[in-house]
């Protein structure tokens, strides 16, 4: 998936943002995505849920243009540049994962979350009515609530059986 | 929505602010630079300064004038507001998702305030969860809970106040079933105590007070009878009035409101909350009145009778009412949980049944059975499970129920053989007794009930209490000439995701225009802006040199053809399709309108001519067909301006040549604006535009634009090559 032809080093731009530079590899021939200096570039994820520090687009721009490259896995590079884009990937996404449930209420329509995650504590609400806790797979769910946070649960069975029965209701 | 949050004091001191600087915006910033929840984070905006306080410390204090381009960007799970400071890009806060649309307004704010303008910006949308109980706002102006209870009478009676005498009705009715209910008792206690246990017992007094008990037992089903059917008519008109006015005031909000709204939910606020009306009119209001009289009554009478009786049988009351809340709760759980299950075989079975030439396709029928079956036996468990439960605690809460009674007959009988209390008068007390546990259940349903009512009410008293920009009355066009000038225009359709930004187009009256541009750069958008549906956030838009805003919607909309890819038509006949613009058209000009638009000789061939039947369930047009229908509609409305939005886009090349035709016919001498994938039809445009990244990027006729060689030239070479490939 890595493009064979072209180098790309990334560093951070003014501003602390993510910038990369593109170079055709010594020796090499055949198309590759522009060669140049870009200010601004982001990391986007491929899978996000499945596998998320592998398959990372390189796109130019704040709004995710063109496509630099994918780097299929980025433990492969050097430590500096694997912590520019791990930096990167922060500020693009913020998703949650539940470790600890606290305390669901529910009423009237409405469920009321006090949970703990690895971002911290956090209380959210989630609408019962829609479809707003999705299964992932049989043990992996995603909650939405109702501004459009979404939070995740990676395996319900790591969750203490007090904590089950509380989400008994979502599942 | 809140712009400015109170900060806390602590965090307060940390600003000080100069003579003059004023605090227009302050919002938590709610995630820190490590990624992690914050609350002690706050981004403060003056009209001079910005302030950003990071774990209770000021960690930034910019100068207004040193910044520019402030920009709130929508990432997953968060939101980042950056700004341009002394040439250089920062991060200002880092935020949820549910602060996403306050910090574009922030960033509109911020700019306003950069260009040295003084003007505060202000959210129409609703906040999702109070601000001040944290309860989820079920999407209305107030929150139901802390508004609700003291605005709840008031709202109820504003909308009861059309049916006053239909309600002192009834009230009568109620409160007649309460007297017989119990005097019933009382006529009882007479016959045992003063005529069965009378030495000589007369029989003529005794039929007496039977024939009483027995007018009343069937004096009570009349009565009864009527009350039902009187709050049910009631309730059936009350909500068909509100349904009535729901749907008017509806037609009457601009699309921005339905467009705030989710899908559903509107359509839920007519059907749903206003069934919601009518049942508890039925169900429960029917009853409030008697069972409240009834239960007050019950127990003065059961005091009067014998006080420490009456105080021993209220005894169980408190663990009766707690143990069926308890039990209702759960109940409600557990079915909730079956109705999820049920709801993922549904939607399984939605799934592999839409799909089933994919899944067969593929040879995936096992899997699918497995899963299914999985589904399905899920389901069967919980309801396995729900049942049991069901039949094992209602019992055990009816006995409880009943507890009070067993404690009135021991002790009440224990005074009767002590000669401290008539036989007559324990079978009347134990008769309170019973009427009061009976209606303590039906009591500890209200709240529930209530809850929802409130809920409902709110949400349609939030559509009814809603204030339409009301129509200018000097607002009305006679004629428009067709001048359409966009003045950095600026729209989006959620407050944090602009689709066009600073639009400036003038154009001629007779003017044709043609809109190029990638797919979801904001051509269509622009359309909507034009056709008044939604209305610009920034700038301004003006038709003939007057603001669309001030225009009188009737007069404008009549002026306007459109002709859009995907035809609707109504279920009727193509004749009202062709007449929906004007409905007292003759039938000549419907024809004449039919053969401009090409569809005379298509509709001589369908069986029924132009009284033929299409729309949802009718006669089945193809997309040619249909487009021409929209021609002729628009032909016969005669519009001063028109719009063409991928009119022919999804036609073959015989029915497009024929609508292009039909076009040309329709567009002359007409401002239009056409938008279209395929270049090649907006030949004839005397201007085109390209929309791309938000803005218009490129403007000129065809041949200006090829010569430029930008986006344009680019489009219509891959269009070429494409089509010679095709060819080839």
């Amino acid at each position: 998936m890595e493009d064979k032809n072209t180098d790309i080093t990334f560093f951070e731009s003014e501003g602390g943002f993510l910038g990369a530079k593109t170079e055709k590899k010594a020796g090499t021939s055949g198309d590759g995505p522009a060669v140049g200096t870009y200010d601004r570039v982001r990391a986007v994820r491929l899978f996000p849920f499945t596998d998320p520090m592998k398959y990372i687009s390189i796109r130019v721009g704040s709004e995710t243009g063109e496509e630099l490259m994918v780097i299929g896995d980025i433990a492969e590079l050097p430590a500096d540049q694997q912590a520019l884009i791990r930096r990167d990937l922060e500020l693009n996404y913020f998703m949650p994962v539940i470790n600890k449930i606290i305390s669901i209420k529910d009423e009237y329509g409405y469920a009321y979350f006090h949970v703990l995650t690895d971002k911290g504590e956090v209380k959210f609400t989630i609408n019962m009515g829609g479809n707003n806790v999705t299964k992932l797979s049989e043990t992996r769910l995603l909650i939405t609530d109702i501004n459009e946070n979404r939070f995740e649960i990676r395996d319900v069975r790591e969750l203490t059986p007090s904590e089950q029965r509380k989400l008994d209701l979502f599942l | 929505m809140i712009l400015n949050f109170e900060l806390p004091r602590e965090l307060r001191s940390l600003i000080t602010l100069d003579e003059g600087e004023e605090i227009y915006y302050s919002l938590p910033a709610d995630i820190d630079e490590h990624s992690m929840y914050t609350r002690d984070s706050f981004l403060v905006v003056s009209n001079r300064t910005i302030y950003s306080v990071m774990h209770g410390k000021l960690e930034k204090k910019l100068s207004v004038a040193d910044c520019d381009s402030a920009k709130a960007h929508a990432h997953v799970g968060q939101g980042l507001l950056t700004v341009n400071h002394k040439g250089t890009l920062i991060v200002l806060a880092r935020y949820t998702h549910g602060h996403m649309a306050r910090y574009a307004y922030i960033a509109r704010g911020i700019n306003i305030l950069a260009s040295g303008r003084s003007e505060h910006v202000e959210s129409n949308e609703y906040e999702a969860s109070c601000p001040k109980c944290g309860r989820a706002i079920p999407g209305t102006a107030r929150c139901p809970h802390c508004n609700g209870e003291n605005r709840f009478l008031g709202t109820l009676k504003r909308l009861a106040r059309p049916y006053i005498p239909q309600f002192l009705g009834i009230a009568v009715l109620m409160i007649l079933a309460s007297v017989t209910t119990l005097v019933n008792p009382v006529i009882q206690r007479y016959l045992v105590d003063d005529v069965l246990l009378d030495e000589s017992p007369s029989k003529s007094a005794a039929f007496l007070c039977l024939g009483g008990i027995f007018a009343m037992s069937v004096g009570i089903v009349f009565v009864n009878v009527a009350k039902s059917f009187y709050s049910t008519k009631l309730g059936a008109r009350i909500s068909n009035d509100m349904r009535k006015s729901l749907f008017e005031k509806l037609q009457a909000a601009p699309l921005s409101y339905i467009n705030d709204r989710r899908p559903g939910e509107l359509l839920n606020r007519v059907v749903q909350d206003t069934r919601v009306i009518r049942e508890f009119m039925e169900n429960s209001f029917c009853n409030l009145v008697t069972v409240a009289f009834i239960f007050v009554c019950d127990v003065i009478f059961m005091l009067s009778i014998n006080v420490k009786l009456a105080l021993m049988a209220f005894i169980p009351a408190p663990v009766v009412v707690v143990l069926i809340m308890l039990f209702r709760k759960n109940i409600h759980r557990r079915f909730h949980l079956q109705w999820h299950k049920n709801d993922d075989i549904s939607s399984n079975l939605q799934d592999v049944i839409s799909g089933m030439r994919v899944v067969k396709s593929y040879g995936n029928e096992k899997a699918e059975s497995e899963k299914f079956l999985k589904f399905s036996n899920e389901y069967c468990r919980v309801q396995i499970r729900n049942e049991c439960f069901w039949a094992i605690f209602n019992p055990m809460l009816n006995f409880l129920m009943g507890a009070g009674i067993f404690i009135v007959v021991y002790f009440g009988g224990s005074q009767v053989l002590a000669g401290e209390m008539t036989p007559g008068e324990l079978i009347q007390f134990m008769t309170y007794t019973q009427l009061l546990y009976q209606y303590l259940n039906w009591m500890t349903n209200l709240p529930r009930q209530l809850t929802s009512l409130i809920s409902s009410l709110e949400r349609i008293d939030d559509i009814l209490a809603f204030d339409r920009i009301p129509d200018h009355e000097n607002g009305v066009v006679s004629k428009i000439k067709g001048q359409i000038d966009f003045e950095k225009a600026t729209f989006g359709y959620r407050s944090y995701k602009p689709v066009l930004e600073g639009i400036d187009l003038h154009v001629r009256p007779g003017e044709k225009i043609g809109i190029v541009g990638p797919s979801g750069a904001g051509k269509s958008t622009m359309i909507n802006l034009l056709m008044g549906l939604y209305e610009a956030d920034d700038g301004l838009l003006l038709v003939d040199g007057k603001d669309i805003r001030t225009l009188d919607r009737k007069s404008f909309h009549s002026q306007l053809g459109v002709v859009l890819q995907e035809t609707f038509l109504f279920s009727g006949t193509i004749l009202e399709n062709i007449r929906f613009a004007r409905p007292d058209a003759t039938y000549e000009e419907v024809i004449a309108a039919a053969r401009t638009a090409n569809a005379h000789d298509f509709i001589c061939r369908t069986p029924g001519g132009y009284d033929t039947y299409v729309g949802e369930k009718g006669y089945n047009l193809s997309g040619g067909e249909r487009q021409r229908i929209a021609i002729a509609r628009a032909v016969l409305a005669d519009p001063s301006l028109l719009i063409l939005d991928e009119a022919t886009a999804s036609l073959d090349t015989e029915s497009e040549y024929l609508v292009q035709n039909a076009l040309s016919k329709l567009t002359k001498g007409k401002t239009t604006f056409a938008i279209a994938h395929r270049l090649s039809t907006l030949k004839d445009c005397d201007r085109l535009i390209v929309i791309d990244g938000h803005r218009i990027c490129e403007m000129g006729s065809h041949e200006e634009l090829i010569a430029a060689k930008g986006l344009y030239y680019e489009l219509l070479t891959a269009q070429l090559q494409m089509q010679r490939r095709r060819e080839a």
